[in-house]
C-alpha cells in the first residue's frame, strides 16, 4: 500500500545542497506496523513528510495505495493526505482554543462530511481512546497521554488507510508512553497499517518491522533491532 | 463552513478579538453619524438658489458726494448697464439670495400687529428684478414700471403690491393651490396692505440657515442711499469678461462715487456654505481615516494572528485542509470578528443619533445608512485581512512534523 522506489530528496539553498533522502526504498504493505528509527539528521523525519505528502520528493517514485503520487497539485496532495492518511506528532499539535471534540472535528470538516456523520465518528473514536467523556474538555485541561489519545482519535476519525505517528510518545513519560503504544497496538490489531518513527529502541521494538534509517537511506547492514514476534 | 468552530475559539481567545470588534463598532458610530451629518448639509448646500446663479454678478456704488442726484444716478447707471454689451438685465437692490445680509419682514393675514407673523426675506426691485434674477414666475403678473416707486428713507410708506416664492404663499395658505394666492392681500410691516400679484417658482432668502430660506418676496421700490446695489445678469459663459468692463464703465461715468465689492453668485453661495462644506471635508476626512485605521488594525491584528498560530496552520494543511480552506478559515474569523463589531456599532450609531436628533436637531439617519456601513465595514475587514490570510496559505504542511 506504500511503495517507495529509489526517492531522494534535495534541499537547496543558495550555497548549499543537502541530500535528506538518496535511493531510499521501502515497501509497506497493509496492515502491517512498521518502526523507522535512526540517529538524528538520518532522514527520519524526511521521510516521514515524503510519506504524509506534507513534501515532494526531489526524484524517484513514489505510490501511496498503488497511485503514483508524483505531479499531484496542492489540493489534490491535500485531499490525498486527508482521506489516507492519519497524523500523530511527537507534541500532539493540538488546537488550544478548540476542545477535545472540536479538535477531532478538524479533519472531518476538510473531508466535508455532514454532521450527523462527523458525531457519529467522533464519538466512536473518543470511545476506542477512552477519552468520550472528556470531549467538551480543552487541551489544557489535558495529561499529556490524554492529550495524545487525542490526536490519536483525530488521526482515527477519517478511517485513514495508514498511521504515521512521529514520535507519538517523545513528549510523555513511560507510563503514559507505554498506555499509547498498547492503544497503537490495539489500533495496528485492528488492521490500521502504522509507520511509527521513532528513536526508541525499546519502542521500535514493539513494531512487527524495522526500517532504519541512515545518511537517507534504507540501511542494509546488521538490523540494529529484532523484528518483535507480531501480537495479536 | 466552520461557523461553530471558529466562534467558540473566538470566545475561549478573545481579548484582542472583542477590542478589534469594539473598533470597528466605534467606527461604525462615528461613520454612520457623520455620513448624517454630511447629508444634511450636502442636501443644504444642493438646495437651488432659485436664481441664475452661473450668470449673476453684483456690486456696490458708495456715492459720497453729498450734493448728487442719487435717484437720476441709479436710474441712469441702471439704463447704461441694460445696454451694456453682454448684459441680460440689470437691478438696483438691496440684496441678493444667501449673501447673508439682507432685509425680512414679518407677514400676517390680518392687520393686527398682535398676531404672530411669518418671516420672509425682502428683495427691492423694479419691473426687471424677475428677468436680471432669472426667476421662474409661476403665477400672476411681474411689476409694472409705473408701479416702481422711490422710497426715501425718512417715509412710512410701503409699497401696496409684491411678488412672492411658491413655497411663502404655501406657508400662508397651506390647503389651497398656490395660485390662489394672486389677488389676495396679505399686511406687512405691521399693518401696511400688500396684494400678491404675482408668484415665483423659487427665490431663497439672504440667510442659507434660516428655516424660512425659501420664503421671499420682491417689492417693488428703489431705495433711497447714497449706497447702492447693482445686481446683473449676464449672457451665458460672458460674465467672467463683462465684470471687470462693467466696473470700469460705472467708476467711469461719475468720479465721485467708489465701486467695489464686485463680487458672483457662485462666490456668494461658495462663502454662504463655506462652514458646511469645510464640515463636510472634515467629517469625509475623519470617515475615510477611522475607516482605513480600523482597516489596519484588522491588518495587524490578522498579521498577529496569523504569526502566533503559524504551528497550527500547519498542523490543519497536514490534517488535510487546502491552502483555499486555510483562507476561507481566516476570512469567515474576521467575518464574524466585524459582525460582532457592525452589530454593536448598530446599536451605538443608533443610539448615538437619537442623542444628536434631541441633543442637536440633526436629521434621523436614513435607514439604508446602517446596512450601507455594515458592507462597507465588512468588505473592509475581508480587504484588510486578505493579505495575512494569504501569507496564511503559504505556511508549508511540514510546519506540523517541526519542532518549533
Amino acid at each position: 500500500m506504500l511503495r517507495m522506489q529509489d526517492v531522494s530528496k534535495i534541499y537547496r539553498t543558495d550555497t548549499v545542497e543537502t541530500h535528506a533522502l538518496r535511493q531510499f526504498s521501502l515497501q509497506v504493505n497493509e496492515g502491517e506496523f512498521v518502526s523507522v528509527t535512526g540517529p538524528s539528521g538520518s532522514g527520519k523525519t524526511t521521510f516521514l513528510n515524503i510519506a504524509g505528502l506534507l513534501e515532494e520528493a526531489s526524484g524517484g517514485i513514489y505510490e501511496l495505495d498503488g497511485r503514483d503520487v508524483a505531479g499531484l497539485n496542492d489540493s489534490e496532495r491535500s485531499r490525498l493526505r486527508n482521506e489516507k492518511i492519519g497524523f500523530i506528532f511527537q507534541s500532539f499539535n493540538l488546537i488550544p482554543e478548540l476542545d477535545v471534540f472540536d479538535n477531532v472535528d478538524v479533519p472531518l470538516r476538510y473531508r466535508g462530511f455532514d454532521a450527523a456523520e462527523r458525531r457519529q465518528r467522533i464519538e466512536r473514536v473518543l470511545d476506542i481512546v477512552g477519552l468520550a467523556s472528556r470531549s467538551k474538555h480543552l487541551p489544557s485541561q489535558l495529561s499529556g497521554g490524554q492529550q495524545q489519545r487525542v490526536a490519536i482519535a483525530r488521526a482515527l476519525a477519517g478511517d485513514p488507510r495508514f498511521l504515521l505517528a512521529d514520535e507519538p510518545t517523545g513528549n510523555l513519560d513511560s507510563q503514559m508512553a507505554d498506555s499509547v503504544m498498547e492503544l497503537l497496538t490495539e489500533i495496528n490489531g485492528a488492521g490500521t497499517t502504522i509507520i511509527m518513527v521513532t528513536h526508541e529502541p525499546s519502542l521500535a521494538e514493539r513494531a512487527q518491522r524495522n526500517i532504519h534509517v541512515r545518511d537517507g537511506q534504507v540501511f542494509d547492514g546488521e538490523p540494529e533491532i529484532h523484528l518483535a514476534a507480531q501480537t495479536a | 463552513m466552520e461557523f461553530g468552530p471558529i466562534w467558540r475559539a473566538l470566545q475561549r481567545n478573545k481579548t484582542s478579538y472583542v477590542l478589534i470588534a469594539l473598533q470597528i463598532a466605534v467606527t461604525m458610530a462615528i461613520m454612520v453619524n457623520a455620513i448624517n451629518i454630511i447629508q444634511e448639509r450636502s442636501e443644504q448646500m444642493a438646495r437651488p438658489s432659485g436664481v441664475d446663479e452661473a450668470n449673476i454678478f453684483y456690486l456696490t456704488s458708495n456715492i459720497f458726494d453729498p450734493e448728487a442726484d442719487v435717484e437720476a444716478q441709479i436710474a441712469s447707471d441702471l439704463d447704461a448697464m441694460r445696454n451694456f454689451p453682454g448684459v441680460v438685465d440689470a437691478i438696483a437692490s438691496n440684496s441678493v439670495p444667501l449673501s447673508g445680509s439682507g432685509w425680512s419682514e414679518g407677514i400676517r393675514l390680518e392687520p393686527d400687529p398682535n398676531l404672530e407673523s411669518t418671516g420672509i426675506g425682502v428683495f427691492f426691485a423694479d419691473d426687471h428684478g424677475i428677468n436680471t434674477f432669472g426667476l421662474n414666475l409661476v403665477a400672476g403678473r411681474n411689476f409694472d414700471p409705473a408701479e416702481i416707486t422711490w422710497h426715501d428713507y425718512e417715509s412710512d410708506t410701503w409699497p401696496p403690491l409684491a411678488i412672492m416664492t411658491r413655497a411663502m404663499v404655501e406657508e400662508l395658505w397651506p390647503d389651497e393651490p398656490y395660485e390662489n394666492a394672486v389677488g389676495k392681500t396679505v399686511f406687512v410691516h405691521r399693518t401696511k396692505p400688500v396684494q400678491i400679484i404675482g408668484v415665483t417658482e423659487r427665490m431663497q432668502a439672504a440667510w442659507n440657515s434660516w428655516s424660512g430660506v425659501e420664503r421671499s418676496m420682491l417689492v417693488p421700490e428703489w431705495r433711497g442711499s447714497s449706497f447702492s446695489r447693482y445686481v446683473i445678469r449676464t449672457e451665458p459663459g460672458r460674465r467672467d469678461e463683462v465684470m471687470p468692463q462693467l466696473e470700469e464703465m460705472l467708476a467711469a461715468r461719475f468720479d465721485n462715487r467708489i465701486v467695489r465689492s464686485v463680487r458672483t453668485m457662485e462666490e456668494t453661495r461658495e462663502r454662504s456654505y463655506l462652514l458646511d462644506s469645510s464640515m463636510v471635508s472634515i467629517l469625509t476626512f475623519i470617515v475615510i481615516v477611522l475607516t482605513a485605521i480600523t482597516g489596519l488594525g484588522i491588518v495587524g491584528l490578522a498579521s498577529f494572528s496569523v504569526a502566533r498560530r503559524t504551528k497550527q496552520i500547519g498542523t490543519r494543511r497536514a490534517l488535510g485542509a487546502t491552502r483555499p480552506a486555510i483562507l476561507r478559515y481566516f476570512m469567515l474569523e474576521n467575518f464574524l470578528i466585524s459582525t460582532v463589531g457592525v452589530v454593536g456599532g448598530a446599536i451605538i450609531a443608533v443610539g448615538l443619533n437619537m442623542w444628536m436628533v434631541e441633543a442637536f436637531g440633526l436629521q434621523r439617519i436614513a435607514w439604508y445608512l446602517i446596512p450601507g456601513a455594515m458592507l462597507t465595514l465588512w468588505f473592509v475587514g475581508q480587504v484588510a485581512v486578505l493579505g495575512p490570510a494569504r501569507r496564511a496559505t503559504t505556511v508549508p504542511p511540514a510546519l506540523a512534523t517541526r519542532s518549533v
